[in-house]
């Protein structure tokens, strides 16, 4: 369970403990199960067009939660049901789902969808409805203008800003600093965003932009894009990209036998680029992975494991927890703290509750009392070692053993 | 499809006016705002594909480019409120105004170019989207951050926001099938009908194609920018890759396909129909398993429906009415008309004409007078220029040099419907009718174009007369290909008298029939010429020449070789020679 | 201004892009052209291709060549019988377009619910060869696709010309009756060109599994340049798709060697454009 001692009545915590040592002692006699009428908690997932890859990864993520919140006291000691809808990849479809789940299925509460575009019609309708939306891949804080929607990840409420400093003195901490940067990034709207923010920050910290290249996202041919990047060839790559965009431009780079000194890549598919021959040492973005310290938070063992389990039976190539999984199973935490903490399935009171006291997650313990709801910035940068991720940056956050290697 | 309509007619206007007043009132009736989300998704899909099927589906111009007029419509509103503050609805007609701009601006440029027809009208639409997309993409007005328009007041039509994106919608789609419906029913439409059919023809038959097509172009874009203006403040946040995505214009052409493009409401079925399945299946334990469903249900639909639903029901409800019985084509009655003395006015003049197809020389310099009421005949070798005249005088290709003169007014350089409106009309060899309209539409069609407007009572009136003139009475709902050969011929014969021509141009019109039928013909041709007709034909069959002919004109290698009386120029040995040889001349 | 090599690298890296949309083009070419069906599920069956082709060399170590000799005789079928569903229905060209996006639509679903909707990319150790010749680099598998497409495409069109079964096909696109008139089974021609085309669809997903990364979303991507392709190298011309692929590739990445590559999509199109008014013919 979640550190809350604090706020709870020492009677509450004794008769918890004794119920927790008899049901220890007693397999056989069940836990008192949530129970009475279903808490119905609706959302939508892009479980199919060009979202999907991440999306499946979002409900495997839910199927956990919800179980392991029912497996405690559910909400408000009832259990919970997650009414999942697919939006097809389409804000306009996310929007009239989201109007579906709360004006005919009635659902009590909602949970975001993926991606910033679904996010931000989802994040219409709550407002219009009143209803807490908690999110975790929005990487645009400043659009997320409803009062009453939570970020689950902690970006930060300006990560153009923040994050480019972080991977600046990660590569000042290099053994030779780099002192020339080639920015390439994907039109997407998060992507762009950051990439602003890179050349802003670098320029400001006197790491010389040589080259900025903006591709078009849905960008097939990185041939000509690679000749150029090798020809700048500057002490560090940062690459605006996601999905698979990193894995096209370092394969590109490689058929002409480039590799670029070090290189840092946005929100690209985690497992192709860890398993890809072309992306030794290569940097990303992250907000957390299955090690320490994570690893001894509260829980993140045992969802780690059970993410493992059911990702490989659900025939997922890469089975290794990330940082969408770690979102979504952030957004449960944030909810479930929200009602059970407001003792109430009143969005107002959830929504006042977390304001005040944050929400103990995945992540730590998030604040929401920032500009657009954001706390903290909590990005992190991972590596590839040995074909696996390694968070090495801040130093705080990287295993015992667990250098970042540069050149 | 004007006439053919088998119901009876009270009732499909007292559905549409039912179906009008019950979603008018609607969202208060206090349903769950989904359904005012979902029916406005339903009307969007309605409004892309009725005005995609304004161009693509009417005329036959498939245009893979719908997106692009959508999306400058959703930019157009979204640059505007955002950017420069103008009020939401103030920004609608300004988004249909811009996106009927843009596809002025293409059509102008591409409909006057003969070879940009069929796939690379598609193409050139599907090319002008990625230009225009990627546009946007790099410039502020979207630049890449997408365009956050959930910050922009809506107006205040409904008490909820769902409501009056409904109503918005609603009204949208109403209007759009109200131009779908009038366009379906007027002389716009008709033009447009033929132009899918056989462009050539209908720009021959008087139809002002270059007209039409920009009007259905620019109606068409229009709509779509106006429906992309709306549904920016339904997305709530635009992105260029979600815009231009090639699902609106997949789409557009599935649900059309599914209804019937042909048809102002087969769109509307079509979307109503692929809307719903979409949204059937969205539970998230059997999203794809939902979507190979739609899939299967839409293959099953198509196959059992190839032209579509509307036009299923249509055949269907055609049938279900007593069949008549098909009688033959009758004979032409004879008419005993007297025959009438050439009149003294020059109806055809041509001087001088040359045409040149790069190195070939076709005419080279034709002289001609044709008087009133004079049958002239025009024959010789193959190659020598006889359907090349005919192409040149009704305007079909333009004159490499020299004039020509119709009833005194200069038409050398006129476009064909231009032309045609001078009182001249023609036939084709192999006849060209209208495959998907009936003999009566077919024939209503030239009527139309080739006459004063006037009520379409009276075009149909004139229609049917000239049907019986032709002795095709009794086949006026039948389509041409359930017509035998003669039949057709004389249809084109129809066709071209609807417009009561000063100038008939007749191209073989008797090749392929028996002696009977050619008997039939001949009798035909007389009975034009007392009309008040001239008719210029060419021909083969020398028997018919010589009886028919008042005057016959012999062409070679593009020259007139001889001009005269018809049994002096058939017994003059220079045309002997040019036809069978020097050998035989003597 | 970029330097000469850096055009040169870009052209060569376009040129072979562009082989891979004429490989995809070809077979929709050819069922376009010669048979007036435009077929969608093409993509599809490419994908259901490059996905066994994967799954063959990931999971049991079967190396691609193998795959294909077994995938592609498969696909062969697979179009065989869409042709023969087409011929009962008498299906007409607009309804093909319907029918074969809804086929399309089956294959990715169950292509999703086979392998998932997450990213799965066939890794080989050659993927990354490349050749040097002087300052440049040619990638090796992007080269022997587009040898292959190239192949491919003049046999096709040497069969199309000079065989009587080519000429007979043509003729029977052009006017079927006539054709048949003449004793030319259009019915077992067209049985026989639709399985190729679909073949065809099988070696190009050969090749997008060794070269592309495996999504179904990913079915849906290449549609528009291919189609532009298609148009552009005229219907039923398979070296006309090939050539017109490489076109519109290099042009792709000469725009993206000088402009924000963001841009290139608009130079490439524009062109298209500007050719298309001035005079298709030339193309």
């Amino acid at each position: 369970m979640i550190d809350r001692m604090g706020a709870w009545p020492r009677r509450r915590v004794l008769a918890g403990m004794v119920g927790a040592t008899a049901a220890l002692g007693a397999p056989a006699i069940l836990r008192a199960a949530p129970s009475g009428k279903p808490v119905r908690v609706g959302g939508t997932l892009s479980l199919t067009g060009f979202l999907a890859q991440t999306a499946v990864v979002h409900k495997i993520a839910s199927e956990i939660m919800v179980e392991e919140i029912n497996s405690r006291n559910g909400f408000l000691g009832r259990p919970v049901e997650y009414v999942l809808l697919d939006d097809q990849s389409k804000p306009d479809v996310a929007r009239s789902l989201y109007e579906k789940l709360i004006t005919v299925d009635k659902v009590d509460l909602i949970q975001g969808p993926y991606a910033t575009a679904p996010i931000l019609a989802a994040m219409g309708v709550a407002q219009r409805y009143g209803k807490v939306i908690i999110q975790s891949s929005m990487g645009i804080p400043k659009l997320q203008t409803y009062d009453m929607a939570f970020p689950a990840t902690p970006f930060g409420p300006n990560p153009d800003q923040t994050y480019p400093n972080v991977i600046l003195d990660a590569m000042a901490s290099m053994p030779t600093p780099p002192k020339t940067i080639v920015i390439l990034t994907s039109k997407f709207p998060s992507a762009q965003f950051m990439a602003q923010g890179m050349r802003e920050q670098s320029e400001k910290r006197g790491v010389k932009v040589v080259l900025y290249l903006e591709y078009e996202s849905g960008n097939r041919d990185f041939g000509a894009i690679a000749a150029r990047v090798k020809e700048a060839n500057a002490d560090f790559l940062w690459v605006g990209s996601l999905g698979l965009e990193s894995n096209q431009v370092l394969e590109a780079l490689r058929k002409l036998d480039y590799t670029p000194k070090n290189s840092f890549h946005l929100y690209p598919a985690p497992g192709p680029l860890a398993l890809s021959p072309d992306a030794k040492n290569a940097l990303c973005s992250t907000f957390l992975e299955p090690a320490e310290p994570f690893m001894s938070r509260p829980g993140v063992a045992r969802q780690a494991a059970a993410y493992k389990e059911r990702a490989t039976k659900a025939n997922l190539p890469y089975a290794i927890i990330d940082a969408q999984a770690a979102g979504m199973i952030s957004e449960w935490q944030i909810l479930e703290a929200g009602v059970n903490g407001a003792k109430s399935l009143d969005d107002k009171a959830i929504a006042a509750f977390l304001k005040k006291n944050g929400a103990d997650t995945i992540y730590g313990n998030l604040r929401f009392d920032g500009p657009y709801n954001h706390g903290t910035a909590e990005q992190l940068i991972k590596q590839v070692q040995n074909g696996e991720w390694k968070v090495v940056w801040p130093a705080k956050y990287a295993a015992p053993g667990v250098k970042l290697i540069g050149s | 499809m004007t006439s053919a309509n088998a119901l009876p007619s009270a009732l499909p206007r007292l559905a549409a006016v039912l179906g009008i007043a019950v979603f008018a009132i609607l969202p208060t009736a206090g349903l769950p705002a989904f359904y005012d989300s979902f029916f406005y998704i339903v009307f969007f899909w309605i409004s892309l594909s009725t005005s995609w099927a304004l161009l693509s589906g009417f005329a036959g111009y498939f245009s893979l480019g719908h997106a692009a007029f959508f999306g400058v419509g959703m930019y157009t509103t979204a640059t505007l409120t955002t950017q420069f503050q103008v009020p939401f609805l103030a920004t609608v007609p300004a988004a249909a105004a811009v996106a009927a701009l843009l596809g002025i601006g293409i059509g102008a440029v591409v409909f006057r170019l003969k070879r940009l027809r069929g796939e690379l009208f598609a193409l050139l639409t599907l090319a002008v989207t990625f230009v225009i997309a990627t546009i946007i993409l790099n410039t502020p007005i979207d630049g890449g951050a997408g365009v956050f328009m959930s910050a922009v007041p809506m107006p205040d039509i409904m008490p909820t926001q769902t409501g009056t994106i409904y109503v918005l919608g609603f009204v949208m789609c109403a209007a759009t099938l109200a131009i779908a419906w009038k366009v379906a029913h007027s002389r716009l439409g008709m033009g447009l009908f033929a132009i899918h059919d056989d462009e050539d023809v209908a720009e021959a038959k008087g139809v002002p194609t270059f007209r039409y097509k920009m009007a259905a172009f620019a109606l068409s874009a229009g709509i779509a920018g106006a429906v992309g203006g709306i549904h920016a403040m339904y997305v709530g946040f635009l992105t260029v890759g979600g815009t231009f995505e090639l699902t609106v214009p997949l789409y557009v052409v599935l649900m059309s396909v599914l209804g019937g493009s042909r048809h102002w409401f087969g769109p509307t079925v079509g979307a109503a129909v692929i809307t719903t399945l979409l949204y059937a299946f969205i539970s998230g334990g059997e999203a794809m398993i939902g979507r190979a469903i739609v899939g299967l249900i839409l293959i099953v639909a198509i196959l059992w429906l190839p032209d579509g639903v509307v036009p299923a029901v249509q055949k269907w409800f055609r049938k279900r009415k007593a069949s008549e019985t098909e009688p033959a084509a009758s004979i032409v009655p004879v008419v005993t008309a007297p025959a009438r003395p050439v009149g003294e006015r020059t109806i055809l003049e041509v001087r001088g004409v040359t045409k040149r197809f790069g190195g070939l020389q076709a005419l080279d310099g034709v002289d001609l007078d044709v008087r009133e009421g004079e049958i002239l005949g025009l024959v010789g070798p193959n190659g020598s220029g006889k359907t090349t005249l005919i192409n040149v005088i009704s305007g079909f290709y333009p004159l490499s040099s020299g004039t020509i003169a119709v009833d005194g007014a200069q038409i050398g350089h006129l476009p064909a419907h231009e032309v045609a409106g001078r009182g001249v009309a023609r036939t084709y060899q192999i006849p060209r009718p209208f495959v998907n309209m009936t003999v009566l539409d077919n024939v209503a069609l030239a009527a139309t174009f080739g006459g004063p407007v006037r009520p379409a009572a009276e075009v149909r009136d004139e229609a049917v007369h000239w049907i019986a003139f032709t002795g095709l009475a009794g086949k006026e709902q039948a389509l041409p290909a359930e017509l035998n050969l003669h039949e057709r011929k004389f249809l084109e014969l129809a066709r071209a008298l609807a417009a009561r021509p000063k100038l008939l141009l007749l191209d073989e019109v008797l090749s392929g029939l028996n002696p009977a039928e050619v008997d039939n013909a001949i009798r035909l041709v007389r009975a034009i010429r007392a009309q008040g007709a001239t008719i210029v034909f060419v021909e083969h069959l020398m028997r018919a020449v010589v009886e028919l002919s008042d005057r016959i004109a012999v062409l070679n290698e593009g020259k007139l070789f001889a001009l005269g009386a018809p049994r002096e120029v058939m017994r003059d040995p220079r045309v002997i020679s040019i036809y069978l040889g020097k050998a035989y001349a003597a | 201004m970029p330097s000469a090599t850096l055009l040169g690298q870009a052209l060569i890296s376009g040129v072979l892009a562009g082989g891979m949309y004429g490989l995809l083009a070809l077979g929709l070419s050819l069922s376009w052209g010669l048979l007036r069906l435009v077929n969608l599920s093409h993509f599809a069956l490419a994908f259901l291709a490059a996905y066994i082709v994967y799954d063959l060399g990931t999971n049991y170590h079967v190396a691609p060549w193998w795959s294909a000799m077994m995938v592609v005789p498969a696909m062969f079928l697979i179009g065989v019988a869409q042709h023969w569903l087409f011929d009962k229905f008498k299906v007409n060209e607009l309804a093909s377009l319907l029918i074969t996006f809804s086929f399309a639509m089956i294959v990715e679903a169950g292509i999703q619910l086979h392998w998932t909707a997450d990213y799965r990319r066939f890794e080989t150790h050659y993927s990354t060869w490349s050749l040097r010749a002087g300052p440049f680099y040619i990638p090796v598998l992007e080269l022997v696709l587009c040898i292959v497409a190239g192949i491919l495409a003049w046999g096709t069109w040497l069969w199309l010309r000079k065989t009587y079964v080519g000429k007979a096909l043509r003729a029977s696109a052009e006017d079927a009756d006539i054709a048949a008139a003449f004793g030319i089974d259009h019915k077992k021609l067209a049985y026989l060109l639709s399985g190729i085309g679909a073949a065809y669809a099988g070696v190009a997903g050969t090749f997008i599994a060794l070269i592309a990364t495996l999504a179904p979303a990913q079915i849906w991507a290449w549609l528009g340049v291919v189609f532009a392709v298609v148009i552009i190298g005229r219907l039923g011309n398979p070296l006309g798709a090939l050539f017109a692929g490489m076109l519109i590739g290099a042009s792709e990445s000469l725009a993206m060697a000088v402009l924000s590559p963001a841009w290139a999509p608009v130079v490439s199109f524009s062109v298209l454009i500007v050719i298309l008014l001035w005079d298709p013919d030339w193309l």
